[in-house]
């Protein structure tokens, strides 16, 4: 049993065709990385699964049954461009006035225990208008945590966080899927950040899923690479130019080289040349990269 | 497969969706700002009508008095479904006028938040969000009549005006007119249901329909005796509720408020199951 089952979605607005028959599979307790450049159709995907808008064809499926059934809609938690807070109430009364709506039974155990959940207890007194941005994202992520969802959905939850709020935030992702039992779709720009907390990718273009993995998967997929560093690095560039096809220099000051079976051979043939090398290693491309490599190729094509 | 039975999927009843919802709108009503300047607004409407009216001009002549009888500033002795003077026209009727503004900017503030995408989302259906609207802006209406009716009740006190009316009619033509409330909210929920993301039409529609335009036209194409049809609409009900009213001027009210609530109520639900949310 999945948590969501997309099949053939379709979604227009007007002559723009948004989503072109779209497939999509969420497996029960994954932390599903939905990526996408702007405009390729993640938020229409995430606001048909909540219910928001209306497809022009296709299936959505949530835990087997059909996404407008109300059983299964009140186990769906989302965060969607803004947590719907009123910013003159304070983030307790926001979080009261959810549960009020959700017809939650003990609503003030519940409020509680979503805001420990985000490290927000000691917020709770404090308007919403005046807490920060990464602060509001964690309030929605309470919000939505209220009345024990199933299945969130997170739109861009890591968007605006300083590098505590996303340690955070990774730390309340992954906490949220220990028991098997929820689901998180989180889609976001920042795959670095992805990358650390998602089980399964999904990667979509011009309204199309162009493919769907798991973590291990990506990491089977993702190219190893010889990333060295020498005195004279803009020589070592042109030495090894002429021998590999794929030679960058990365952010960090190191010369990568994609198609090296070994780090021995690059020693050598540079020894040849008379470079010697001063650091070597191998690594893997992430998500990021992947991401770019895969658009790069559709492109192509 | 283990953990999907674990999972429970049940859903609210209807009556635990719009208790909690109504518990909301209830919450962010009396916790606004706004609620209180038009309950303020709909006590000075009578205030300013009747103490600037009758009173001296610069040069020394008199303004022309609209009322003698205090009672006039609720409700016209008989009902006028076309006027001659604004004095038939402002009475207690221009409570559903501003009230239609008010409905606007509450409903606003949902769009505008993003609160609606948090609650179409779970466990809200779109006829509890027509309903709790419709019955927390309906009160907010029938709150504004109160307070109108204390304006009007202390101006013409300061004023002097003459007090002597049929209790009963009165107070049949007060309760009437708070009852119509219902339709009224009920079609401004509507109006902004359908105008949801522009707001100033939203605003303006409201006015348009609150101040009874349409009714009036016909009412002056086919004159007062068109009364009887006219009653079945929200203006030509609020405006039957007159100081001559007796318990057939509340049934009509209450059957027409009722009904015109439970018509903007289907067509509100229709329309939000059919559109997207933004």
């Amino acid at each position: 049993m999945n948590a969501i089952e997309i099949k053939g979605l379709k979604k227009n607005f007007g002559d723009k065709q948004a989503l072109k028959s779209l497939n999509m599979t969420v497996p029960m307790g994954a932390i599903y990385g939905f990526i996408g450049e702007n405009g390729s159709g993640k938020s229409t995907t995430e606001k048909i699964i909540c219910g928001l808008i209306h497809p022009n064809g296709g299936q959505v499926k949530l835990y087997g049954r059909d996404y407008r059934d109300g059983d299964v809609r009140a186990k769906v938690g989302v965060l969607i461009e803004a947590p719907g807070c009123f910013p003159n109430y304070s983030v307790w009364n926001n979080m009261m006035l959810q549960a009020a709506n959700l017809s939650i039974k003990n609503p003030e155990k519940e409020v509680q225990k979503a805001l420990k959940m985000v490290r927000m207890e000691g917020a709770a007194g404090n308007k919403y208008k005046n807490c920060s941005l990464g602060m509001k994202q964690r309030i929605g992520i309470a919000m939505a945590l209220l009345g024990d969802p199933a299945l969130l959905v997170l739109d861009e939850p890591l968007n605006g966080l300083d590098a505590d709020g996303m340690r955070i935030m990774r730390e309340v992702l992954t906490d949220i899927i220990k028991d098997g039992k929820h689901t998180v779709v989180v889609s976001s720009h920042l795959l670095g950040e992805l990358q650390k907390i998602a089980t399964h990718y999904g990667i979509i273009r011009h309204g199309k899923m162009l493919c769907e993995m798991t973590a291990e998967e990506l990491d089977a997929s993702c190219r190893t690479y010889v990333a060295l560093q020498t005195k004279d690095m803009n020589r070592t560039k042109s030495i090894l130019g002429c021998k590999y096809s794929r030679v960058e220099e990365d952010e960090s000051g190191y010369i990568r080289v994609y198609d090296a079976k070994e780090p021995e051979e690059i020693v050598t043939y540079l020894y040849q040349n008379g470079v010697l090398v001063s650091e070597i290693k191998t690594d893997k491309i992430g998500l990021e990269e992947y991401y770019i490599d895969l658009m790069n190729a559709k492109e192509v094509r | 497969m283990e953990n999907v039975h674990k999972l429970k999927f049940e859903s609210p009843s209807f009556i635990q969706r719009l208790k909690g919802m109504l518990g909301v709108d209830f919450y962010r009503l009396f916790h606004t700002p706004m609620f209180y300047i038009f309950l303020a607004i709909a006590a000075f409407i009578p205030a300013l009508i009747l103490s600037t009216t009758g009173m001296e001009n610069p040069d020394g002549t008199m303004s022309p008095q609209l009322y003698t009888n205090v009672w006039n500033a609720i409700a016209a002795n008989t009902p006028l479904y076309t006027f001659n003077s604004i004095g038939e026209y402002a009475n207690m009727n221009m409570v559903f006028i501003f009230g239609g503004i008010m409905v606007s900017i509450f409903i606003g503030h949902d769009y505008k938040s993003g609160y609606v995408k948090q609650l179409f989302t779970t466990h809200a259906k779109k006829q509890d969000y027509m309903m709790s609207k419709s019955i927390t802006c309906a009160f907010a209406m029938a709150c504004m009549c109160i307070t109108y009716l204390l304006g009007a009740v202390v101006s013409g006190l300061l004023v002097g005006l003459d007090f002597s009316v049929n209790v009963g009619s009165l107070l049949i033509a007060i309760l009437s007119k708070m009852i119509m409330s219902l339709g009224w909210a009920s079609l401004y929920t509507f109006l902004n249901v359908i105008f949801r993301r522009y707001f100033g039409v939203s605003i303006a529609s409201s006015f348009f329909f609150g101040t009874g335009i349409p009714i009036i036209a016909i009412g002056m194409i086919f004159g007062n005796a068109a009364g009887s049809v006219l009653n079945i609409f929200l203006y030509g009900s609020s405006v039957y509720a007159c100081l001559s009213s007796n318990i057939v001027t509340l049934l009509v009210c209450l059957v027409v408020s009722v009904a015109w609530a439970l018509i903007y109520n289907v067509l509100g639900t229709i329309l939000l199951s059919k559109s997207d949310v933004y």
